[in-house]
């Protein structure tokens, strides 16, 4: 019986070699050309590879760019999931290449470790777009990014004349040798502890962009500080986490905080006096640029193309019109 | 009481208690390097911030001691957690929601339950399958975005009842009825029967299966309650929260004396483990030791307990077998 099984999988597998070594090329209908051989299609791929759909906010910026891409007949996008591995994001990548995509977006877990494989997709004469955050350098690719430094600078810059003299700070960071988290700290440190000597920063940590962990250190921090007069944080979630330990004591009443990306939750809690001010690093138009790019390249109207969108500063005085920009989004009911 | 019997008495001591032996060093150790350690809102502080993780090491002592474990818990925790707060806000209901956060725990771990039990998958491979499942569930359910606005939710995380945060009780209630089952019920002889050895249990008519289904279920509970606590402290439902926190639940049994082999551990000793990971990550941020530096240190007091507890029972053991 074994015996049988094995030669029909022979006979099946040769067989089916022998019809596609056969089979002719599909003719071409009179009068249309075959899209491959002009360079034009109706329709093309773009592949997607997400840094990971875990995170909110590249989950954010993936249901984003697919509602972006749905605007677009030209354009059929899949996306891919990195799941915050190297490892995985790199064989997204050669997948990619190998599927023959028109297009592949890549939002990087960690540019360089992703640099080889855009630079393979590139070489494969791929169109290339990273984002969130862009990487550098790699002739031939374009890019599209909020620009993290200037995403924390703007923050900074009004935190001079808003945090007191000789004030106590906290600093919450993210994940480290993450781009936009280093870049985000490294804006702070210039633009305001350089300048602003007096303050003290009596606890720093790394809380990874998790409210949750942001949470257990500033309740220590709050142990261990008579006075604390600032929160500083390189996003959102984590300034939210450090605001929600001390909501309800009077003694921080007047603590300003900061933070980055303008999401929901923040907006409302700025909306309620609770959060001074961030920056909005806004999924909507950084799919919005994504698609305009990937279609300006497809159609042959631009080769290259690096774009850095917006960060402006929320506050009490402009709030309201990002609460209505997470309402019309679904995210704020 | 002679010399000889003296040091016998102290050497048992030393051997049994050795896990919170070493919880009272870190303890007055940590006193001394900060006094505001020893504050009662420090010390409550910990409590709370250790609670999610300990109410699931309960979960995994009992898995562990009956030669299982539970890879997936953090994943659960957050698909029972967005479940539970998604609950809440259609029906206004603090008592379904609640419930519906236990019953997902379950559902789930009778999943667990039925692919080690029925399919015999190992624990591990079945409970990994899991992690994976409950977290996409978790994402796809809320597309990855985090639900906030949970009104009176946030009582089960936040709240105090006599000045003691919610979350200390739940652990201590949890704490009480884990260390009664496995001390003082029938299902928790069974449990270190059948860590010790399965073949024999099932020879002296333990019903193996039955007892591993019913370790899941209870378990799944815990978890359950661990997602309600989890999101109502952090006041939202976030699909990627709790990430890791099937390792902080393994690592505080562990430390707590809870051996991988089977057959050994105590609800004390795992509540012992979580205070001794949570005095440490306590006193390194009062004294402002280097994130990076926090990480190795932690390790290493982690292994250097862990082979302190091994050694004064390998002693313990030998002395045993010594005086036979």
């Amino acid at each position: 019986m074994k015996k049988w099984l094995v030669i029909a999988l022979i006979v099946s597998l040769m067989a089916s070699l022998l019809t596609g070594c056969s089979q002719p090329a599909p003719a071409a209908q009179d009068g249309a050309k075959a899209p491959e051989a002009s360079g034009e299609k109706d329709v093309y791929r773009v592949a997607y590879i997400a840094r990971a759909q875990a995170d909110s906010f590249a989950a954010w910026l993936a249901n984003a760019v697919i509602e972006e891409a749905a605007k677009y007949d030209n354009i059929k996008l899949d996306v891919f999931d990195g799941q915050a591995n190297d490892d995985t994001e790199n064989g997204l990548i050669e997948n990619a290449i190998t599927n023959k995509y028109d297009v592949i977006i890549v939002q990087p877990n960690n540019g360089e470790a992703q640099r080889p494989y855009v630079e393979k997709a590139v070489a494969a004469g791929i169109k290339v777009i990273t984002t969130n955050a862009r990487i550098s350098g790699i002739e031939g690719a374009s890019s599209v990014d909020a620009d993290p430094y200037a995403q924390a600078a703007v923050n900074a810059v009004v935190a001079i004349s808003q945090i007191p003299q000789n004030a106590n700070v906290v600093v919450l960071k993210g994940p480290p040798g993450n781009f936009h988290a280093d870049a985000r700290r490294d804006s702070w440190q210039k633009e305001f502890f350089d300048k602003r000597t007096d303050v003290k920063i009596v606890g720093e940590e790394i809380a990874n962009w998790n409210k949750d962990e942001a949470m257990n250190y500033m309740e220590t921090w709050v142990q261990a500080n008579d006075k604390i007069d600032a929160i500083i944080a390189m996003n959102d979630n984590m300034a939210a986490g450090a605001l929600e330990v001390i909501k309800d004591n009077p003694k921080f009443k007047d603590i300003l905080s900061y933070g980055v990306d303008g999401t929901a939750e923040a907006v409302l809690l700025i909306e309620q006096g609770l959060m001074t001010s961030t920056s909005l690093q806004s999924a909507y138009d950084l799919a919005t640029a994504l698609m305009d790019t990937t279609n300006k390249l497809v159609t042959g109207a631009e080769k290259q193309i690096d774009i850095d969108i917006d960060c402006p500063l929320i506050n009490k005085d402009n709030v309201q019109q990002y609460i209505e920009m997470h309402k019309k989004a679904g995210a704020i009911k | 009481m002679n010399t000889i019997n003296k040091n016998k008495l102290w050497s048992d001591m030393k051997s049994k208690y050795s896990i919170y032996f070493v919880l009272a060093a870190l303890f007055v150790i940590s006193w001394l390097a900060n006094e505001n350690f020893v504050s009662v809102e420090n010390l409550s502080n910990i409590s709370t911030q250790i609670a999610v993780g300990t109410i699931l090491a309960f979960g995994q002592t009992i898995l562990i001691i009956s030669g299982m474990l539970d890879l997936s818990s953090g994943s659960v925790l957050a698909l029972a957690g967005v479940l539970s707060i998604s609950v809440y806000k259609m029906t206004g209901s603090l008592i379904i929601a609640f419930a519906v956060a236990i019953i997902t725990g379950v559902i789930c771990n009778i999943l667990n339950g039925l692919m080690v039990t029925k399919f015999k998958t190992p624990p591990f491979i079945a409970t990994l399958a899991m992690m994976t499942m409950a977290r996409g569930a978790a994402l796809m359910y809320t597309n990855g975005q985090n639900i906030y606005q949970i009104g009176d939710y946030v009582k089960f995380g936040q709240g105090k009842i006599m000045g003691v945060p919610t979350p200390v009780i739940f652990m201590a209630v949890i704490l009480i009825l884990t260390w009664y089952i496995l001390k003082h019920t029938v299902f928790g002889r069974s449990i270190y029967a059948i860590g010790g050895n399965e073949e024999a249990a099932n020879a002296s008519g333990i019903s193996v299966n039955k007892i591993k289904m019913k370790a899941f279920i209870f378990n799944g509970i815990l978890v359950g309650i661990a997602g309600v606590l989890f999101m109502s402290r952090v006041n939202g439902a976030m699909p990627n929260g709790a990430i890791g926190y099937e390792f902080k639940a393994l690592t505080a049994a562990v430390i707590g004396g809870t051996s991988f082999t089977g057959g050994l551990g105590t609800a004390s000793g795992t509540l012992a483990g979580a205070f001794i990971v949570g005095f440490l990550d306590n006193i390194m941020v009062l004294v402002g030791v280097n994130s990076y530096l926090q990480q190795i240190v932690r390790g290493a007091i982690i292994a250097l307990a862990v082979i302190y507890d091994i050694w004064a029972k390998t002693k313990r053991t030998k002395r045993k077998h010594d005086l036979k």
